[in-house]
């Protein structure tokens, strides 16, 4: 009714928080929980307990107009726990491969990584690639150049990493942040792993009543 | 209440939040059989919202002198889990406190006296409105965080048994969103100073009963006499259409027009975008902003309530609209309420009215939340006890201090029966109604009312200022002049960077918190390795799950994707799910059991925790040969018993690829003939059943090949013989040819050509040399007891047995008629062809 509105500003609102399920994959010893433990809690331990199972926490980090609020399962990388990994990035909007710049081998796990995730996950999963020791840059034998070129072939983020430096630790989630697509579809229901929009910091007014209520 | 008493209490409400109030206070209160000296405790009885809470406060001195000194011990909710009751203890000037809430029971001594009588009065009060009311006690939430470590374990914390277990639980369990999006803008309120400062914006609100005039004049004169332009407008009106239409269908041309007459009569020097236009009947509404701060208008909404005719309809009542202006949450109500001089209880009436009602359905809902409200229209309050004649004479003199004391509105607010809480300015125009129209004289008309400051405009609320509060007299086409106020008042308005710094601040703090109460367990291992796995000879493993963490972890044992089970088939967990207190620990059985084929048994099994993480086990063992999950084709090629037999001839009469040796199995050979010379006479022979290691023995003897005699009564070597049939990989009738078989059942020529022409010789011979042992053992039937049709129904189930283990069997009437057939029949000629 037209007598009846309460036209909506585009009030300046606080901000939408979105929910993404991210799931990290690589081969053992690559650093992965190093990596997470140094995102949510900013700590690094040079012993490193083995994953054995997939590991769950959540951070969240905050962009210009929206919060991202992670999910984080940091599973396993052991080639036995492989044929588990789907459990875990199915649904995933997006995943962390983490290979080590010192390890020629897992550079190349990362690459099937890769390709499983871009057969298998969600269509839009937004792949990062992590190379990640770089602290141990002198032991170097994957090159940036090499990586950089394939994750560009491979439409990936890429950066170069280090655990126990923090170098690009936050960049890496904060990138993918960011390159998540934050629209309407893509927030969801809660629960099911699918992005999800907790706040609306503007709503519609409320159904228009009767008169003579 | 004692001086003392009121000193402790200010302190303590300091501990809490303004909303949470601090009813009663109890000092000098001490636990019985506490582990120390347990005095100084300060019972709380604190009310937010209609719930109440009892809360024990530890005071680190023995008269707090501040807040600090006080620290929470538990948080006791009065919900309908909660009740208390007093225990005398004779010859004693105390008594015993007794509060029992779920399992948890806390005792206090509490001394006899006026102090602990007011306060248990006050509990049972308390327990009463929260009984009453739908209680929401999350406000607790955040005290169970402040409790100290060495509280939160003691066994009277009411954080390790109750409900705010129940709440981390929820956090846990991926519920945690809606608490937590609450949580945030909770907290983030908390610390507005921080991130906010207050900027004065002025506000124009107006009032006027147009006494259903159309609009023909312009508004100028009421709207823009300020010199600068106003940030907000509220202009409110009454009667803008009295028509019967607008009455009945709520519809009027008359809206936009005043609305237009509105936009043309605003402020010049500054552009307006209207935000919200409300309308009932008669009464309207609008809000418009100055355009530069259109964008920090937010989460605008409006709601209308009518109190006229049958105290619903929209002749009179409200209409009101709720924004937040940056940081502060702005209510505007636009009123008309009753008419008449002697209403002014209806007119309080309808007041209340209007705020009970009012729902934004948007937090806050009603009225009296918001942080700043202005309350505007034609309130209708008239002067009392004043004939027309002295109300003119006293305004001719000007002594409008004299009028104001015989005004109606001022009176009952005075009483405290309409508006309370809210201010108005001093009023120093005449009264506003009632005008002859198009003039300035007072009503001439029979009725000759006498002239009311009807047209009004309060407010509520913090840093608000009125600068005028007038009435325009220019405007002349409705019997009211219509009322305006402006306001300085203060806004809060966000410095984003302070703001995101807060907010993150919050996020991680939320974050970390969020990751501590995850369920935590460690296992004691994640490799289960069984001894060698032989043929139904369970073995159990045990681990170990114990809860490391905070909260409940409620554990299960999932499926992996694509598979049917949370575990192979050969493997028993128990239990499988449950839930394991901070602390404590849980016993898992894993339980091998091998029925079929396998050189090997591997399986990961994922553990996974409510709300959190996953963990893996991995399963390995070797498994022994044995003959019994063979099939008979490979038996068949077999010289030597299976266990002595070297791999490559074992593989390759797994594979069908050595010549076959035996006319059937010499395992199954084996059995019969023993049978045939040991228990053809045996009653029962099939009932009874034996001993799990003799069972054991006759396998080992089969599997390993023995110069001993077959181990075993008839009665075990019978079972065996069963077993036997039962395990073997394909049934003697394979699944394949087990419908035609009960097809034909009803004839044994077809049953016979079926047999000659569909089942292989192995399979053929095996199941005739079967049902001839059976046939020998029918002829002793007065010594064993067996009919064929017993025999038919075991062996039909038996030799045609499903492919699904342990389901209920299908078809077994039709099995068993096949059976018959060859239990009763001559076989000879079947053995020919061969």
């Amino acid at each position: 009714m037209a007598n009846r509105t309460a036209q909506r500003p585009n009030g300046q609102t606080q901000g939408k928080i979105c929910q993404f399920k991210l799931v990290l994959l690589g081969e053992s010893a690559v650093g992965k929980s190093s990596l997470v433990l140094r995102f949510v809690k900013g700590q690094f331990h040079e012993y490193q307990e083995s994953t054995i199972g997939a590991a769950f926490l959540t951070q969240t980090i905050c962009l210009d107009d929206t919060t991202v609020k992670f999910e984080i399962w940091d599973t396993a990388g052991q080639e036995r726990y492989h044929s588990l990994a789907p459990m875990y990035y199915r649904g995933a909007q997006a995943a962390i491969v983490v290979y080590d710049i010192t390890n020629q081998d897992t550079f190349g796990r990362a690459k099937t990584w890769v390709k499983e995730l871009q057969r298998q996950a969600s269509p839009n999963i937004v792949i990062a690639l992590a190379g990640n020791k770089q602290d141990l840059a002198n032991k170097r034998v994957v090159e940036y150049e090499e990586a950089q070129s394939y994750a560009d072939e491979n439409g990936l983020l890429f950066m170069e990493t280090s655990a126990k430096t923090a170098m690009n630790v936050n960049d890496i989630f904060l990138a993918i942040a960011k390159k998540l697509p934050k629209n309407e579809q893509n927030t969801g229901q809660a629960g099911n792993a699918q992005g999800r929009r907790l706040t609306e910091g503007d709503t519609g007014p409320k159904a228009t009543g009767n008169c003579c209520k | 209440m004692l001086p003392a008493q009121q000193d402790v209490l200010n302190i303590v409400q300091a501990k809490f939040l303004a909303a949470e109030v601090v009813k009663t206070i109890h000092l000098n209160v001490s636990v019985v059989d506490g582990p120390l000296e347990n005095d100084n405790r300060i019972l709380t009885l604190v009310e937010y919202n209609k719930s109440f809470a009892l809360f024990v406060l530890v005071s680190s001195r023995i008269q707090p002198i501040s807040f600090s000194d006080l620290s929470i011990e538990s948080v006791i909710p009065l919900d309908q889990n909660f009740s208390f009751e007093t225990e005398p203890v004779s010859g004693q000037n105390y008594v015993i406190l007794i509060i029992r809430y779920k399992q948890n029971k806390y005792e206090f001594k509490i001394e006899i006296g006026k102090e602990s009588c007011n306060f248990a009065a006050e509990i049972i009060h308390a327990k009463e409105v929260s009984l009453t009311g739908a209680s929401n006690f999350t406000w607790l939430e955040k005290y169970f965080g402040t409790m100290n470590q060495a509280n939160r374990n003691s066994e009277t914390s009411i954080s390790d048994q109750s409900d705010f277990v129940l709440i981390r639980e929820g956090m846990a369990q991926g519920q945690a969103s809606i608490n937590r999006e609450s949580m945030l803008k909770y907290q983030m309120k908390l610390r507005e100073p921080e991130f906010t400062q207050k900027q004065e914006f002025t506000i124009f609100v107006g009032t006027w009963n147009v006494n259903g005039q159309p609009p023909s004049a312009s508004l100028k004169s009421w709207l823009s006499v300020d010199e600068k332009p106003p940030d907000l407008y509220a202009i409110g009106f009454q009667e803008i259409d009295l028509s019967k239409e607008a009455f009945i269908f709520n519809d009027t041309p008359r809206e936009a027009e005043w609305q237009k007459c509105v936009m043309d009569g605003i402020h010049p020097n500054a552009k307006y975008r209207l935000v919200a236009l409300a309308r009932l009947v008669g009464m309207q509404l609008a809000v418009m902003v100055n355009n530069q701060h259109y964008q920090y208008v937010k989460n605008v909404s409006f709601d209308t309530v009518g109190t006229g005719l049958l105290g619903k309809m929209g002749n009179k009542g409200g209409v009101a609209v709720r924004l937040e202006l940056h940081n502060t949450s702005l209510c505007f109500v636009n009123c008309h309420l009753a008419a008449h001089v002697e209403e002014y209880e209806r007119r309080n009436q309808d007041y209340k009215d209007i705020n009970a009602r009012v729902n934004f359905r948007k937090n806050p809902q009603a009225i009296k939340d918001h942080e700043q409200i202005y309350w505007l229209g034609d309130l209708n309050y008239r002067i009392t006890d004043l004939t027309n004649t002295q109300v003119k004479t006293l305004l001719q003199r000007n002594e409008i201090n004299t009028l104001l004391r015989a005004d109606q509105l001022s009176q009952q607010r005075e009483r405290g029966n309409v508006l309370l809480d809210y201010s108005e300015g001093d009023i120093t125009f005449q009264p506003t109604y009632k005008f002859d129209l198009h003039s300035d004289i007072y009503d001439t008309s029979e009725k000759a009312r006498p002239p009311a400051w009807t047209d009004r405009i309060l407010w509520r609320g913090k840093g608000i200022h009125q600068i005028s509060y007038r009435s325009h007299m220019d405007l002349k086409i409705s019997d009211h002049k219509p009322v305006s106020a402006l306001f300085k008042s203060e806004i809060s308005v966000i410095d984003q960077t302070k703001f995101r710094k807060v907010h993150e601040d919050l996020l991680k703090k939320m974050d970390k918190h969020e990751n501590e109460f995850l369920p935590q367990v460690m296992i004691d291992q994640t490799e289960v390795v069984f001894d060698l796995v032989k043929f139904r000879e369970p073995q159990a493993r045990y681990i170990i799950i114990a809860n490391t963490g905070v909260v409940p972890a409620e554990f299960e044992f999932i499926k992996k994707l694509d598979e049917a089970s949370y575990c192979k088939d050969w493997l028993g967990i128990l239990p499988f799910c449950g839930s394991i207190n901070p602390g404590e620990k849980c016993d898992v059985k894993l339980e091998v059991n091998l029925e079929t084929d396998l050189e090997s048994i591997y399986d990961i099994l994922v553990l996974h925790l409510k709300g959190g993480k996953d963990m893996f086990i991995t399963v390995t063992g070797n498994c022994q040969k044995s003959c019994f999950t063979q099939s008979l084709s490979s038996l068949v090629r077999i010289r030597v018993p299976i266990m002595q037999s070297n791999p490559q001839q074992y593989n390759l009469a797994r594979n069908n690829q050595s010549p076959i040796l035996y006319s059937v199995p010499r395992e199954l050979w084996l059995l019969v003939d023993h049978l045939y010379r040991h228990g053809l006479k045996t009653r029962d022979l099939f009932e009874s059943s034996a001993l799990h290691e003799e069972l054991i023995r006759i396998r080992d003897w089969m599997d390993f090949g023995s110069q001993d005699p077959l181990p075993g009564t008839p009665q075990a070597v019978a079972e065996t013989f069963v077993l036997f049939l039962s395990y073997i990989k394909e049934p003697i009738i394979p699944f394949e040819l087990q419908d035609v078989c009960v097809a034909a059942a009803s004839n044994f020529q077809n049953c016979r050509q079926l047999l000659i022409q569909k089942l292989n010789d192995i399979h053929r011979t095996a199941f005739i040399y079967i049902c001839m042992f059976l046939q020998e053992l029918l002829k002793h039937s007065n010594d064993n007891g067996y009919d064929a049709k017993t025999l038919a129904s075991l062996f039909g189930d038996i030799l045609l047995r499903d492919s699904i283990r342990n389901a209920k069997p299908q078809a077994s009437r039709g099995k068993a008629n096949f059976m018959y057939n060859f239990l009763v029949n001559d076989l000879s000629a079947l053995l020919i062809p061969k």
